[in-house]
């Protein structure tokens, strides 16, 4: 009760999207637009070596050649991909350093996003507390990467994208686009093309990562996309926890954001991949601005036994097109999908996953939760497929939506696609409002109606919550509530 | 973009697609390579349909031609047949039907194939007038080389009652389609299929119900089962419009699997833009349960008989939802014949 008590006041005491603010700091932009000589200039920004312009410029080729996807249930206006800033960089940093190189301006946003940057700020904690490494990545760079040494002790490689190239181009050749091809889809193939930075998590054979490993990703340049790339690989009988956040400044034009993830899993290793988006969702009255979410996250379960899980917890951006999906090749494999996506004002949010079961007894769960408010609308997207040779693999899905006031909109869009006889697949899904009766006896106590709401909604996504690292839960719980302000009467 | 346009013109770039988002599991353009030649007249006796004896009425078709003019008032009873008399030749027809208000009427409905490899393509409307009740019944057993598109599209005014059940064997390439405009108030829809695959046979249930006005209610289950290279197909949307409220729709879909090389694919939508609603679906595809074979066999039935009997039993839950007791018994017995047991 005690974290349902922390939401309540934390619903009063908030603003409605407290990571809004913009930040004065000298930055350095490609020029608008996007061409060859863009991709050259990014590569060349990075002192990158020359396969890996050529594989960006092979991306960007095929990419002029595809369309982009309509058959997601949102509607934005055409996005103009020339009037975009591909590379914004705070004023000569050309790569993560040490945490006293970096602009105090920098890391003043991130202490008001609340954000540990200093690592004995979070080992002067009562003994015992859970440590995070965080890689902070601003705009298209990656400005600090902490706990690095302390990492490579246990042989973990925890570092930005640009150091990686640099520092382990075997380990990125042979991994980088493996797991999602260049040309996957529009917006991986833009990605592949102009990507700026993002983590590279490397974890040996037999080794647990020792703490939670982050990202904070943070767009602040106006104008400008966020394009960031993520590899994690997990060797022979690794694991590790991860953990993703993001914010932006309220603007009233609209911003892209499309990344990749990648996650590559072999023999016995294990990913715990959490997300709690909270990107800028526009003007909650008008609609007008907010960030284009177009995420491809996949996970590749390579090895036998190998097991992947994702959470998400969906509270913002305009529009969300994220469908983080699992490959189960590996004998055994199994995959984990939990998702809570809350929608209010006039977000759009279509989401959810893929389970391609290809190896013999996978297994994949998939519990999403949607709530819609206001004039929005959410919806549940997922895919899943048994191939013949994936005898014994079994599913169980379950959906459940729950609408908050007459003007919102609920979609659920499963594909199953069953092509052997030893499978088992089960789906059910719900759609209902929140109760009045539920409501009443809440208030009854003495509860308001905000406050009522935030607690009903916290039961009807606990299952979900309940799978997020202890930290990460509690914000989430504060971010759903507070996604939802407003919403009834 | 339908079958019928395609098989007026000729032009194969009208036929549905995988790439159409509705007929990604049921690709016809990828299918055909050329349009057969019209169907010619067929005057000749045609053999009597499986609901022969049921019906007062007879509405026969042979290779798109309306036979006999239809009975008019015709009564509670009437059999609605579509027979493809001619091989490798193609026909399209169409048919409304009224019912007018407060009135009863069993719709048996068949399509027969009587030839090899015809394409055959049938639209029909359906109106349902004030508090009138409809019982539909549809069997389909055409040819396995046939490509068949059944497509209703069905209106019902408020206080109406509308039952259907699809028993179809599959086809080359089968897609049968329903279309209901609900407008809540009252009515009541109930929508079920039964599929029965074996061999290479394809067959696609398609079913798009839009909840336009308060109170409605619609309930749907469909169950199959394919055996060797079949592939089965179920696509159920549920539209709920804004202002459609106190809606209960609740939708289920059930198959079996029972070789290695069969395949089944299920989308069951539903998509709700209004909040006082009471939505559900559940969806399982599964292979049959090793323990209740087991079970069976313990208690001296062999193998292959229990197999039988679960399976008749599992599709039997769809059949015994058909109101009308002649036709029950006819789609009984006719899937216990698809099922290889006599009944």
């Amino acid at each position: 009760m005690a974290a349902v008590k922390q939401t309540i006041e934390t619903v009063a005491a908030l603003e409605k999207y407290e990571h809004g603010f913009t930040s004065q700091i000298d930055q350095e932009f490609a020029p608008k637009g996007l061409s060859e000589d863009i991709v050259r200039f990014i590569s060349a920004k990075k002192g990158e070596p020359q396969w890996m312009l050529d594989w960006r410029l092979d991306a960007y080729r095929r990419w002029l050649e595809l369309e982009e996807p309509t058959w997601a249930k949102v509607s934005h206006p055409p996005i103009d991909y020339q009037d975009t800033y591909y590379y914004a960089a705070p004023k000569e940093k050309t790569g993560p350093k040490s945490l006293d190189e970096v602009d105090p301006e920098i890391l003043a946003v991130y202490a008001k996003l609340g954000i540990p940057l200093k690592e004995q700020a979070v080992l002067a904690g009562v003994e015992g507390a859970p440590r995070y490494a965080v890689d902070a990545v601003f705009d298209s760079v990656s400005v600090v990467t902490t706990f690095k040494k302390e990492l490579a002790a246990v042989g973990v490689i925890f570092c930005s994208m640009s150091e990686a190239i640099r520092e382990h181009p075997e380990l990125v050749r042979q991994y980088l686009g493996s797991v999602v091809p260049t040309s996957d889809n529009y917006f991986a193939c833009l990605n592949s093309a102009v990507f700026s930075d993002g983590s590279f998590v490397y974890i040996p054979p037999g080794v647990r990562c020792p703490m939670e490993l982050s990202t904070y990703f943070r767009i602040n340049a106006k104008d400008s996309g966020q394009f960031e790339r993520t590899l994690i690989i997990a060797d022979k009988g690794a694991y590790c926890s991860y953990l993703e956040g993001c914010t932006a400044p309220m603007r009233d034009e609209n911003q892209l954001h499309a990344a990749v993830v990648e996650l590559v899993l072999l023999d016995d290793a294990e990913i715990k991949y959490s997300t709690v988006q909270n990107w800028y969702p526009g003007d909650p009255e008008t609609g007008k601005g907010g960030i284009y979410n177009f995420v491809t996250k996949r996970a590749d379960c390579r090895g036998d036994r190998s097991k992947v899980s994702w959470t998400q917890v969906e509270t913002g951006s305009a529009i969300t097109w994220k469908y983080p999906s699992c490959v189960l090749r590996g004998e055994g494999s199994s995959g984990e999908f939990y998702s809570i996506a809350v929608t209010n004002g006039h977000q759009q949010a279509d989401t959810g996953t893929k389970m391609i079961h290809l190896g013999a007894n996978t297994r994949s769960r998939i519990v999403a939760k949607g709530i819609s408010a206001g004039k929005s609308s959410s919806t549940y997207r997922g895919l899943v497929s048994a191939h013949p040779k994936a005898k014994g693999a079994r599913n169980f899905t379950q959906c459940d939506s729950l609408l908050i006031g007459k003007t919102c909109a609920a979609h659920t869009v499963p594909y199953i696609e069953a092509r052997n006889g030893h499978s088992v697949f089960e789906h059910e899904a719900t759609t209902t409002r929140l109760s009045d009766d539920q409501l009443f006896y809440c208030q009854q106590r003495g509860l308001s109606q905000e406050e009522a709401v935030a607690l009903l909604v916290n039961g009807f996504v606990k299952d979900v919550l309940q799978q997020l690292p202890m930290e990460f839960a509690v914000e989430a719980q504060k971010l759903v509530a507070i996604s939802l302000e407003g919403s009834v009467g | 973009m339908t079958l019928a346009t395609a098989l007026k013109t000729g032009d194969l770039t009208q036929l549905p697609s995988r790439r159409d988002e509705d007929w990604r599991w049921t690709d016809l353009r990828g299918l055909i390579r050329q349009v057969p030649p019209a169907s010619p007249a067929f005057d000749d006796d045609v053999a009597a349909g499986p609901f022969d004896g049921l019906a007062a009425d007879e509405i026969l078709f042979v290779n798109g031609r309306q036979r006999h003019a239809a009975a008019s008032g015709a009564g509670e009873v009437v059999a609605l047949r579509f027979v493809s008399a001619t091989e490798g030749t193609a026909h399209a027809a169409a048919y409304a039907i009224v019912v007018e208000p407060d009135t009863t009427l069993v719709l048996l409905e068949s399509h027969e194939g009587q030839a090899g490899g015809y394409f055959s393509d049938v639209t029909l409307d359906i109106a349902v007038g004030e508090g009138a009740r409809v019982e539909r019944i549809v069997l389909v057993d055409d040819d396995a080389e046939a490509i068949d598109v059944v497509t209703a599209e069905v209106d019902l005014a408020p206080g109406a009652t509308f039952n259907q059940t699809v028993l179809t064997a599959g086809a080359r390439r089968q897609r049968i389609e329903t279309r209901v405009n609900h407008p809540g108030a009252h009515a009541n829809v109930r929508l079920d299929g039964v599929y029965a695959l074996a061999a290479q046979r394809h067959a696609d249930q398609t079913t798009i119900v839009t909840h336009g006005g308060v109170d409605g209610v619609t309930s749907q289950l469909t169950k199959g089962v394919v055996d060797d290279q079949a592939r089965g197909v179920f696509q159920g949307r549920i539209v709920v419009q804004p202002g459609a409220d106190q809606t209960d729709a609740r939708m289920g879909h059930h198959a079996l699997i029972l070789s290695d090389k069969a395949e089944v694919d299920a989308k069951p939508e539903l998509l709700i833009f209004a909040d006082d609603v009471a939505c559900a679906h559940g969806n399982t595809i599964g292979a049959l349960d090793d323990e209740q074979i087991f079970y069976a066999r313990q208690r001296g039935i062999p193998e292959a008989e229990a197999r039988a009997m679960l399976t008749q039993a599992f599709l039997g839950e769809v059949v015994e939802r058909i109101e009308h007791e002649g036709a029950r018994a006819v789609a009984t017995a006719w899937v216990a014949a698809r099922l290889g047991r006599a009944e």
